[in-house]
């Protein structure tokens, strides 16, 4: 490959030094059958910098993000790419002209190498065969330029999310992209891979690439944000230096509001009876020997690295997996689940942290789902559906959990992140459920959709329902729980007390050190 | 309409969020229409265009005919709804049939009374449909594989026990379920021969009505019903919702298997011979008319109303083309452009 910043040059006359801008959007526009999704939006981007946009679901990020890599043509306002003014047929044409984009959804194929991947329809020739030297050279040099330590030659679905992230954005440098979008890069990444990833995008600055970056994680942003554009309801609402606000400032932009806290306070304390205990539980190779108690009333956090064990504990109490050893006591009989169908009878409920492969039937409506799991209560005995004892429920658990849905029998697919696991919750709040693990329920959801969440883990805790919170943010564990067990390798290395513990402890007990100092462990 | 109520009190609601979904849905709607008008536009374009160009196509007489040609792609084509809800695929129902078909007669004629002799076949299809479901749940073969198998397999037995030839001399009551009708009235003339004042509802038929009430009711108003379509859109969720898609999806293949057992009793008793070769490539009738009908063959979506419509654009087509002089080979050019032409539009419609 030819040096590419020398083609650059010779065939465009613009300013390429940092700092130049490259991309201004002026007074956007962009109308839906019956919806303005954008409001006369301004957005503007320099070379080297990175570029935040923030706003609630549906305040219109993703629509402006399509429409800046052409996948949508604006309805008016002008778009200056370069220096010229633009219209993108199409989002080949912005890949083209260097405006490349990163889905949270990563599209890469798994059987094929990560250098085919880079290359892939591109690749370099000898004849009519692919010339496999010069594909992995260069693939290594787009590595190398990351610094990033993966091998052309592994196989793409021997990658962690995160390196296949990072061979994404290298697709995406071998492509000569001016600006990289990335939407919600960090959303299923450990804090390890963030740290990772952020320093990639440091030397992307360095490069001079323009970063439009999207992300529900506001307290990450600090370290790589230039600016923030926050946007509410397709309206454009300002732009700002990053370290001339605070994330508390850009929040109340988001949602309108200023949102006093963004955890409730708790309403009740746990009761001391004990409503699931496990001992001894262990799955050859995923975790082992690892037990807790969970009370009425009580929210117990499940903290640990992603890969700790702690969704895959979750998922074998509630008969999703197989265990190989371990009892589970529910109050003080002793309980064999073979399939979530046992678990389910038994109270136990599991809202799994991959809503759409797991959670939601996505094709069906609202009621549908929201009945799916308690069909014999609404049904007669033999078998036949009572679709007003069935749309009564489904209004009951509209209302209570405030799910906005233009109608009971929308499809699930078409709501938002957050209304999808309000959906997930009634279900398992219809079926009466009295022991709730909560895996990530807040992951993708926008803040003031989170609150809600937050709210109702209160609500059910108050109620007696003992709930179990797995989460990989730390502050949600420190604002929400009683006690938090953490994890590490596949077991629990500490059960502390909330209001006697830190992020730091728990950090030192997730990676593995015993006792960091004197902190108040909880006898396990 | 009983939603009606909620759905425009919630609309305040849903205004607060920009509108994405609200306008989606509307378009949904749209859609929703737009292709099951298509469906039942074209069939009726089908009537009216075949009305004018041939005098006999609109009679009772045809109408019947078309009705009794209708049946076997309509048990199959219900049994395949089911399947392809689930996300499967039915690839055996032609041979399956066959081998039905091929055990009644042989049974028959080994002095099994007629209609034993029949039940048995229905229970063959449906131990068929079992080991077609075993595959798929148990062994976790992929359902195209699985039944693609059964389809070979079954084919081969209906020619190895019957020697590639045909069962005839099954005697006049082994035909009684295929040519029978119910309401047949026929006077005598005066010249001594019989006249038929009206054919009567083949007995076929109404089994095929009987079939698709059956399962569109179950499928639509039970519990088993909302577990197939469950399976279907998400197979993980239903899972992990306690329901067991394991005994869902086997009593899909079940229901498959036994509809085509029938399908086989029927054809053979209508020709009153057992033949091993017949219904092959009947199966792609079946899917070809469920897919018509806007089942969707990654699954999750499918109503036995549109299959029925899917069957009988296929049943016209074949009928109307043969009454104006068209080729069986022209048949065939129409019919694959058809589906293609349903298939395109069922595209555009889940396009969103």
């Amino acid at each position: 490959m030819p040096p590419l910043t020398a083609e650059r040059a010779s065939s465009q006359h613009h300013a390429t030094e940092p700092g130049a801008e490259v991309l201004r959007l002026t007074n956007v526009t962009k109308s839906f059958p019956g919806v303005r999704a954008l409001d006369e939006v301004c957005f503007d981007l320099r070379r080297g910098e990175v570029h935040a946009v923030c706003g609630e679901n549906g305040a219109g990020k993703s629509t402006l993000m399509k429409i800046i890599s052409g996948q949508y043509q604006p309805d008016g306002g002008a778009i200056r790419y370069k220096g010229a003014d633009t219209r993108f047929a199409n989002s080949l044409e912005a890949e083209r002209a260097g405006i490349a984009i990163i889905h949270q959804e990563l599209n890469l194929i798994p059987h094929l190498s990560v250098a085919e991947n880079i290359y892939l329809a591109r690749e370099p020739k000898r004849g009519w065969f692919v010339d496999r030297a010069a594909l992995r050279r260069n693939a290594q040099a787009c590595l190398d330029r990351l610094g990033v330590d993966i091998r052309p030659d592994a196989s793409v679905k021997s990658l962690s999310v995160a390196q296949c992230q990072m061979v994404e954005i290298a697709k995406a440098l071998s492509l000569n992209a001016e600006i990289l979008i990335m939407d919600e890069p960090t959303s299923s990444l450990t804090e390890s891979e963030t740290a990772l990833l952020f320093q990639v995008i440091h030397e992307l600055k360095r490069e001079g690439v323009g970063i439009v970056y999207i992300s529900h994680r506001l307290d990450e942003m600090a370290a790589i944000v230039d600016r923030v554009t926050v946007l509410r309801d397709g309206r454009y609402v300002s732009t700002h230096d990053f370290a001339a606000t605070t994330v508390d400032e850009i929040v109340a932009r988001m949602v309108g509001r200023s949102l006093e806290e963004k955890f409730p306070e708790r309403t009740s304390t746990p009761t001391a009876d004990v409503l699931l205990s496990a001992s001894g539980l262990t799955r050859k190779g995923v975790f082992h020997d690892v037990g807790f108690e969970l009370r009425r009333g009580e929210i117990l956090g499940f903290a640990g690295l992603m890969g700790a064990g702690r969704t895959e504990v979750a998922r074998a109490i509630f008969g999703a997996d197989p265990l190989d050893g371990g009892t589970i006591r529910l109050g003080e009989r002793t309980i064999t689940v073979r399939s979530p169908r046992d678990a389910i009878d038994h109270g136990i409920a599991y809202l799994s942290e991959d809503r759409k492969s797991h959670g939601l039937a996505v094709k069906m409506s609202v009621v549908q789902n929201l009945t799916l799991a308690s069909m014999d209560s609404v049904s007669n005995r033999f078998g036949f559906i009572d679709f007003a004892a069935e749309a009564k429920a489904a209004k009951t658990y509209i209302d209570l959990l405030s799910i906005r849905t233009p109608s009971p029998h929308q499809i699930a697919k078409l709501l938002s992140g957050g209304n999808q696991q309000k959906i997930v919750i009634g279900k398992w709040l219809f079926r009466q459920s009295r022991i709730l693990f909560f895996d990530e329920p807040t992951r993708g959801i926008d803040v003031g959709a989170k609150f809600a969440i937050y709210q109702l883990l209160d609500r059910l805790a108050a109620q007696g329902i003992g709930v179990v919170l797995i989460s990989s943010e730390l502050p949600e564990i420190l604002g929400l729980t009683d006690r938090v067990a953490v994890f590490h390798e596949g077991r629990i290395t500490a059960v502390l007390n909330t209001r006697d513990t830190s992020q730091e402890d728990i950090m030192h007990y997730a990676s593995g050190h015993s006792r960091p100092h004197a902190s108040g462990a909880a006898t396990p | 309409m009983s939603d009606l109520s909620t759905t425009t009190k919630s609309v305040p609601q849903s205004a607060r969020e920009p509108g994405e979904p609200k306008a989606r849905m509307m378009n949904d709607k749209k859609k929703d229409l737009i292709q099951k008008f298509a469906a039942l536009a074209s069939l009726l374009l089908l009537v009216a265009v075949f009305a004018m160009t041939s005098d006999a196509f609109l009679t009772v007489n045809n109408g019947m005919t078309i009705a009794l040609q209708v049946t076997s792609i309509a048990y199959l084509g219900i049994g395949a709804t089911c399947v392809i809800i689930t996300g499967g695929i039915d690839l055996s129902v032609g041979s399956v049939l066959a081998l039905a078909g091929v055990v009644a007669a042989l049974a028959v004629k080994a002095g099994v009374p007629v209609p034993l002799g029949m039940g048995l076949g229905v229970l063959v299809g449906a131990f068929c449909g079992l080991l077609n479901g075993l595959c798929v749940t148990r062994l976790k073969l992929p359902p195209f594989i699985a039944t693609l198998g059964m389809m070979l397999v079954a084919r081969g037995i209906a020619l190895q026990i019957t020697g590639a030839r045909a069962v005839s001399g099954l005697g006049e009551s082994f035909g009684e379920l295929g040519n029978g009708a119910l309401f047949r009235i026929v006077t005598i003339g005066d010249d001594g021969f019989p006249n038929v004042v009206f054919p009567g509802i083949p007995y076929p038929v109404i089994l095929m009505v009987v079939a698709a009430i059956g399962v569109a009711v179950m499928l639509s108003r039970t519990t088993l019903g909302r577990h197939i379509y469950a399976v279907g859109s998400n197979a993980e969720a239903a899972r992990l919702s306690g329901v067991n898609v394991a005994r869902v999806t086997l009593i899909t293949y079940i229901l498959s298997g036994s509809l085509a057992g029938l399908t086989g009793c029927v054809l053979m008793s209508r020709l009153v011979t057992a033949q091993p070769n017949e219904g092959v490539m009947y199966e792609l009738d079946a899917i070809a008319s469920a897919v018509i009908g806007g089942t969707s063959l990654i699954g999750g979506v499918g109503t036995i109303s549109g299959t029925a419509i899917g069957a009988f654009v296929i049943g016209i087509l074949r009928n109307g083309l043969n009454m104006n002089g068209v080729s069986a080979f022209t048949q065939q050019i129409i019919i694959g452009l058809v589906i293609l032409l349903t298939v395109w539009i069922d595209q555009m419609r889940n396009r969103r």
